[in-house]
């Protein structure tokens, strides 16, 4: 008896087989409803608490399948335009406000306004006003924020400060000089600021820039507005404190990103740094590091031809709807989840997570006040977002803050003055922008 | 057999078909793309070559074009002479080549995210091993930044770049050498060649195919490799080490300028394509040459 099989045969029945066995796969899998959610960026900690919630919210949910998946930061835009582009967006999108317009420009996310319906009421109600207001684009919310950044902010060691003869951390710009000359030591620099093209360095600059009156872009003329005054006199404060010595070298400025200079400060390395609100919270320092955060210093006179700020802020963790979520009410439920007290308050007592709480309940958090006093003082005082505007956010925002990042690496290199790097990155910018804005 | 030969076409159309999709289609929608008018995911319209015309007017492709070129030509050929050295005496037989052979393909073993990791913190201008060394043992002044000093990082990457990609060209070149007839080399030596005669005229044209093979497949590896850099500079400082592969990266994923992106595609595979052109042919030449003789 012959026993063999055909070659058609076999590929016949394997394929009859396996068709056989994943249908009932796809009924199960049809029967409840899937929410897919994709969240970009995070602290460690942050990371872990966002995981642990989800498990409360499945818990809660046992209707809708959750399906989560967390990637870095940096690679959002990428990720996300991918999906967009071959049709596997995710449901809900967890990124930073600093995307929206684009975002939504593209037609990638939609406005929640038109989805959330009897929900927006309860949003409002838990959540601060100026936090909400940094995800709305064109009067409409389009993202959920749970927390903010600020920018920009200054790590001090108290140690250094304290050896060098002072008694508070510097005010003014002026100051930032004198006691970064005051507290360089052969080995260890007076102060650290990462300059190289990831976008969180160049917020950083941004934060001062705007502190001083500067802007990069003016929406109303459609003008970018590097070459302001605001924006080349940060910049020259940059230089000048490479001049004066109190700085690492400037090309090891050039690689060294927020957290590595986060970690060099912690390891003591530097006696100062300049970052965003959460410093180095994150990432933690040395023991026996003794350190503070603050305000990064005010210019003395600011120059710009804008109005100075007194922070630029955004949301880094903005639950977003995609446009084309198959299940938009599940998602909704998935950000109402979000918008409840007890998940915006796990910011609270954390003070690893190092955020600005979106909610209003967690500004009451005891443990809140006890890690961040400063900040419960001026939220109680309505201070913390008095004279805050969000982070640069329109169409073309990247193009720009590129072409910022290399006119910053230009001048601290030595390479050009702050005017002509920032003439010169006006000028690329433009181009970009016509082409981009039409 | 009419059966067969359908059963045979059947058979190769999956491979037709994934050729179609992942190389023919891509490349057109490339072409195409790059005379088209797209922006952040819009079309506006046939352009005709404005994206080649913004390409010439921007300052940084020139940067890019010249970084590609140290890129890709110093790394090939850096990567092959090296690897030609180092395979020769892998050639050799003793404990210590055997040993080596295996141990060589570590660097290409390890993930690029690894390597370029690894590799960031070790040129690091304040905690960098390397530049550590280098100050404490009297070479320099004080520790380098290979990274963040523009005249330096291009070549530090292509350093880095070779310690990857040479293993594999060693090995094979090793493998091909050690393939060279005993008879000839032993006739050479009799006839009182040296070894570096013995080298040029005998084993270098025996290895000459896959001397060129190698070569050619190294410099398409070098021309796609784009996380070594990226993740080491992200192109900086100051646009020094921007190469073509960063270069449209950015502008497709960054500025969601894919026109202009797809018209520096077409450059890139233009140019690769007439340098490997140029370099078969040149071969083919003395190929053929050598077969005349």
């Amino acid at each position: 008896m012959n026993n063999s099989m055909s070659r058609r045969r076999f590929l016949g029945s394997t394929a009859a087989i396996g068709a056989t066995a994943l249908s009932p796969l796809k009924l199960a899998q049809a029967a409840s409803e899937e929410v897919s959610v994709w969240k970009f960026g995070g602290t460690p900690t942050e990371v872990e608490q966002w995981a642990l919630r989800n498990d409360v919210f499945t818990a809660a949910n046992p209707d809708i399948s959750l399906n989560y998946s967390y990637f870095n930061g940096q690679i959002r835009r990428q990720k996300i335009l991918a999906g967009f582009q071959t049709r596997r967006l995710a449901d809900v999108i967890i990124a930073f406000g600093q995307d929206i317009p684009e975002f939504a420009g593209f037609e990638m996310i939609q406005p929640l306004d038109d989805i959330a319906g009897d929900k927006m009421a309860g949003w409002k109600e838990r959540l601060v006003p100026e936090v909400m207001e940094s995800g709305m684009h064109d009067g409409k919310l389009y993202g959920l924020p749970t927390y903010v950044d600020m920018a920009s902010f200054l790590a001090v060691n108290l140690d250094a400060l304290e050896e060098a003869g002072f008694d508070r951390p510097p005010a003014t710009w002026s100051e930032v000089r004198e006691y970064a000359k005051a507290m360089t030591k052969p080995d260890r620099p007076g102060i650290a600021f990462p300059a190289t093209t990831a976008p969180v360095d160049i917020n950083i600059f941004e934060g001062i820039a705007y502190a001083n009156g500067g802007r990069i872009f003016d929406e109303d003329t459609n003008k970018v507005t590097l070459n302001d005054a605001g924006v080349v006199d940060a910049l020259q404060l940059y230089v000048d404190l490479i001049a004066d010595g109190s700085t690492p070298a400037a090309t090891s400025l050039t690689e060294t990103f927020f957290r590595d200079t986060a970690q060099l400060f912690g390891q003591g390395r530097s006696a100062m740094w300049i970052g965003l609100s959460w410093l180095n919270t994150p990432w933690g320092v040395s023991e026996g590091v003794r350190w503070t955060g603050v305000p990064f210093p005010r210019p003395d006179t600011a120059s710009g031809s804008f109005s100075p700020v007194n922070a630029i802020m955004d949301p880094t963790a903005v639950l977003m709807v995609s446009s084309r979520a198959e299940n938009p009410e599940a998602a909704i439920e998935y950000l109402d989840f979000w918008s409840q007290n007890e998940q915006l308050e796990i910011w609270g007592g954390q003070p690893e997570v190092a955020r600005i709480p979106a909610g209003k309940a967690a500004w009451d958090n005891p443990e809140l006040a006890e890690v961040w006093p400063n900040w419960v003082e001026a939220y109680n005082a309505g201070t913390l977002f008095a004279g805050a505007a969000p982070m640069p956010r329109f169409i073309g925002v990247s193009a720009i803050e590129s072409a910022l990042g290399t006119a910053v690496q230009e001048a601290v290199l030595g390479q050009k003055t702050p005017q002509e790097a920032l003439d010169d990155a006006t000028k690329a910018a433009q181009t970009q922008i016509d082409l981009i804005r039409g | 057999m009419q059966n067969d030969r359908f059963l045979a076409y059947f058979m190769i159309l999956p491979v037709v078909a994934a050729v179609l999709a992942f190389v023919i289609g891509p490349t057109y929608n490339v072409a195409t793309l790059s005379l088209t008018q797209v922006v952040m995911g819009q079309e506006r319209g046939f352009g005709g070559l404005d994206n080649f015309r913004a390409l010439a007017a921007d300052p940084v492709f020139w940067t890019v074009m010249k970084n590609t070129a140290i890129w890709i030509v110093g790394g090939t050929v850096l990567c092959v002479t090296v690897g030609l050295g180092v395979g020769t005496f892998l050639a050799v037989d003793s404990r210590l080549t055997t040993s080596l052979r295996v141990l060589i393909l570590l660097p290409w073993v390890l993930p690029d995210v690894v390597t370029a990791m690894a590799w960031k913190w070790m040129l690091h201008g304040q905690v960098g091993i390397i530049g550590q060394q280098l100050a404490a043992t009297g070479l320099t002044d004080e520790t380098i930044s290979f990274l963040g000093d523009p005249d330096l990082v291009m070549w530090t990457l292509v350093v880095v770049l070779i310690w990857r990609k040479m293993p594999l060209v060693a090995l094979i070149l090793c493998a091909a050498i050690r393939s060279v007839p005993d008879d000839q080399l032993e006739a050479a030596r009799m006839d009182g060649a040296t070894a570096f005669e013995r080298f040029r005229f005998v084993i270098l044209p025996n290895i000459a195919f896959s001397l060129t093979a190698v070569t050619v497949i190294s410099m398409i590896w070098i021309t796609a490799e784009f996380a070594l850099p990226w993740i080491m500079t992200g192109g900086g400082p100051a646009n020094a080490s921007q190469i073509m592969a960063t270069y449209i990266y950015q502008q497709s994923f960054e500025f969601f300028n894919w026109g202009v992106a797809s018209a520096m595609s077409v450059v890139n595979l233009v140019m690769l394509a007439a340098i490997v052109g140029l370099y078969l042919y040149i071969n083919r030449r003395s190929w053929a040459s050598e077969g005349d003789k």
